[in-house]
């Protein structure tokens, strides 16, 4: 046996004898959510187990957790739009109701988009793909233009005066410019352009900089959660 | 068959593109019937990609197990979870797979203490490495990145209580790049990304921009 | 000295990580914690609405963000409840609704709140920005059932819903980009109610440009975001729990920087041939 196995052991007897210690002390209940509780942390120090090496406890979890979230989303289509929009629409008619024919074609666009599993057929999927597309086009360019140029433009060119909210109006207006500048790759990056995007590039920086510092923020956040989890729900000892 | 394979799909495309252009512009009633129902149709065509996904998930794992590729355990084992999930999801707490589905019994069970507890720990895991990135390889190497490092670095501590205990410099600091030069920056890639999405979906409209089609004959 | 330092099994790090986040909890340290003018703008939103006023809360959000979120959302509802808002819960992610629900009941049997006339919840729609488009035109042909399949037009609250328009409030709860490429450009552009938002720290740089635009007018960023609000709502939960844990975890991490961009300089200076 490796060293990885005897670890591997070790753990895995810590945490069936701080399990058994839970129960027997009433800390856990004997009962389903007790079991709830005792499969969460398991969950969780199996996926952690990652940080000391890939291992098949990990791989297991992970496994896990994509067949069960696959399902878990399955529920959720099924009865609310499925189900309850589209087969309902005919079966559970009351007296005096009418279908929704027009219903019938976006139905058939689903079922069409299916054809993609089939090596004959797949270009019929190919009608769904165009009018998912093409309307999603359609439905972007004005929405797009009105909120978030327009819109995002009328703040930016603001009078600017001689006060702190003037010098960052300018600071804003500079930056923008800047970025903007420097996205644009259609003019060689050289003299008065170059310098511009320079100055793109460090409004971009210190952009960055605030993302890394939230990013942080959110994945401490989350072991936070996790911590507390195995530290209050599970161990008892907050 | 050139004209069903190709041509009719850009004809889809152009008609509905146009069409959900127009909607936009046009106040009349029935431009605003015609956009509940588009996207309603929208809706319901999504939904179907789901099961499109489904697909391919439970075929790749499938595709491992009759091939006995290296780790098919591990996808018998998505299978069986996703098999247990499933008599869940059709049990529905004894109502069946014809009533809403009831988050309860079973189903609530595995999603609280496997879906939650796993989901949020993948995440987790990342708070290590992003540690370990951070003592590694975050360099103040030219100005650019020493910009980059001293603004994570005053954005980690100003929105934080110990930045404040520590100098009110940090969340002074940080509302000022948050709304001032990290304002900037986003503002002109949101500009930016927009002229692109409307180039790229009048490319679409107009059938210049085929790669939605996917290959195959043409 | 110095390469031992920089070549530091990563293993090390780690533990100090989880050190720096497992110490703070179990001392049960608390810090003062003091909002941000976001926050505050997105608390003025709800604390200037009048008691009958009808809120869409939108959960935007799944498993892998809840501890960032749930925490908002709890806070959040708390509030509303408490001014006597009516809410109207919404998902729009799949895994968002065993979430909602969890914290729906939790404030049902909090508030003592009466289903269908207090709040409603109408469970999880497919289709993203379409969603939103669908709710624009006609509330009830997006959803036109609840979560447990009565129909909204039974429901008191919903019953006399149309459109987007009879919303006082919309308050998205959003783990990807639903606040900027799908509430505002799909649902706010059109109908222009009052939109605020909570969402995880990882996209709340993205959304500074709408704060300053108008188009959102309040914002929750993170776990640090909750924390604020439970602040205000003078409700410490889980979220300022968590904030003396994420402060040392900060700390730590700031720390690293330092040593390890320290260590990578001296090194340079000491061995000049290395530098690039």
């Amino acid at each position: 046996m490796t060293r990885d196995t005897y670890v591997f052991l070790a753990v895995l007897l810590l945490f069936v004898v701080t399990n058994i210690g839970l129960v027997a002390s009433g800390i856990l209940a004997a009962d389903w959510t007790g079991l709830g509780v005792i499969t969460g942390a398991g969950m969780t120090l199996a996926l952690y187990s990652f940080l000391y090496k890939d291992n098949p406890l990990f791989k297991f979890a992970e496994h896990v957790f994509v067949g069960v979230a696959a399902a878990y989303i399955f529920g959720q289509y099924w009865y609310p739009t499925i189900y309850g929009e589209l087969i309902a629409e005919w079966t559970d008619l009351e007296v005096g109701e009418t279908a929704n024919w027009w219903l019938l074609a976006p139905t058939a666009l689903g079922f069409l988009m299916l054809t993609r599993f089939s090596l004959r057929f797949a270009w019929l999927s190919r009608y769904s793909f165009a009018f998912f597309v093409g309307l999603g086009a359609g439905l972007t360019i004005p929405r797009y233009i009105s909120s978030f140029i327009l819109a995002q433009i009328e703040p930016t060119l603001q009078p600017l005066s001689l006060s702190w909210d003037g010098f960052n109006l300018l600071v804003i207006l500079v930056g923008v410019i800047g970025v903007l500048v420097y996205f644009f790759f259609s003019v060689e990056h050289t003299g008065v352009a170059g310098r511009v995007s320079k100055v793109g590039i460090w409004f971009l920086m210190v952009s960055f900089g605030a993302s890394f510092g939230y990013t942080v923020m959110a994945r401490i956040s989350l072991l936070i959660g996790r911590v507390t989890f195995l530290f209050e729900d599970w161990l008892h000892l907050m | 068959m050139l004209f069903f394979n190709r041509t009719l799909p850009l004809i889809i495309a152009f008609a509905f593109g146009m069409l959900g252009i127009v909607i936009y512009y046009v106040p009349h009633s029935g431009a605003q019937s015609v956009e509940r129902e588009m996207a309603l149709w929208v809706r319901i065509v999504f939904a179907f990609s789901y099961l499109l996904g489904l697909y391919s998930l439970l075929n790749l794992h499938w595709q491992r197990i009759r091939q006995h590729a290296a780790g098919w355990g591990y996808s018998l084992v998505a299978i069986a979870s996703f098999s247990l999930m499933m008599l869940f999801v059709i049990y529905n707490d004894g109502k069946g797979p014809f009533a809403a589905q009831a988050e309860a019994g079973g189903y609530k069970w595995l999603f609280d203490n496997v879906h939650v507890a796993c989901a949020s720990t993948m995440f987790s895991i990342l708070a290590f490495f992003i540690a370990s990135a951070a003592y590694r390889t975050f360099r103040a190497r030219t100005p650019e990145a020493a910009l980059l490092l001293v603004a994570a670095v005053i954005v980690m501590l100003g929105r934080v209580p110990i930045g404040r205990e520590i100098s009110e410099f940090f969340p002074a600091a940080t509302d000022w790049l948050l709304n001032v030069p990290n304002l900037a920056a986003k503002r002109g890639i949101l500009l930016g990304v927009s002229l692109g999405a409307i180039a790229t979906s009048l490319r679409i409209i107009f059938g210049i921009e085929r790669s939605y089609l996917g290959g195959g004959d043409e | 000295m110095i390469q031992k330092l920089l070549d530091i099994d990563r293993r090390i790090i780690f533990v100090l990580v989880f050190v720096a986040v497992a110490v703070p909890l179990l001392a049960g340290m608390v810090m003062p914690i003091t909002p941000t003018k976001e926050v505050q703008a997105a608390y003025d939103e709800i604390e200037k609405r009048a008691a009958g006023d009808v809120v869409l809360v939108s959960f935007s959000y799944g498993a892998s963000t809840v501890p960032e979120m749930q925490p908002m959302a709890r806070a959040i509802l708390r509030h509303a409840f408490r001014r006597e808002l009516k809410i109207v819960a919404i998902c729009l992610w799949p895994e968002a609704t065993g979430l909602a629900q969890e914290v729906l009941e939790d404030m049902a049997a909090e508030f003592e709140l009466q289903y269908g006339v207090d709040y409603t919840f109408m469970g999880y729609k497919p289709g993203n920005f379409s969603v939103i488009l669908n709710m624009g035109q006609d509330f009830h042909s997006a959803f036109p059932q609840d979560n447990w399949g009565a129909k909204a037009d039974e429901l008191e609250l919903t019953r006399p819903l149309r459109s987007l328009k009879d919303f006082d409030l919309v308050f998205d709860l959003a783990a990807g980009d639903s606040i900027e490429f799908w509430w505002i450009p799909y649902g706010q552009e059109k109908f222009g109610f009052p939109f605020a938002a909570g969402c995880t720290a990882v996209m709340a740089p993205d959304l500074y440009p709408f704060l300053d635009s108008g188009q959102l007018n309040g914002l929750l960023g993170g776990l640090a975001g909750a924390a604020e609000y439970e602040t205000l709502v003078n409700h410490p939960g889980k979220a300022s729990k968590g904030m003396s844990a994420q402060s040392f975890a900060h700390l730590i991490i700031v720390a690293f920087v330092i040593i390890g961009n320290t260590a990578y300089f001296v090194s340079r200076r000491t061995r000049p041939e290395q530098r690039s």
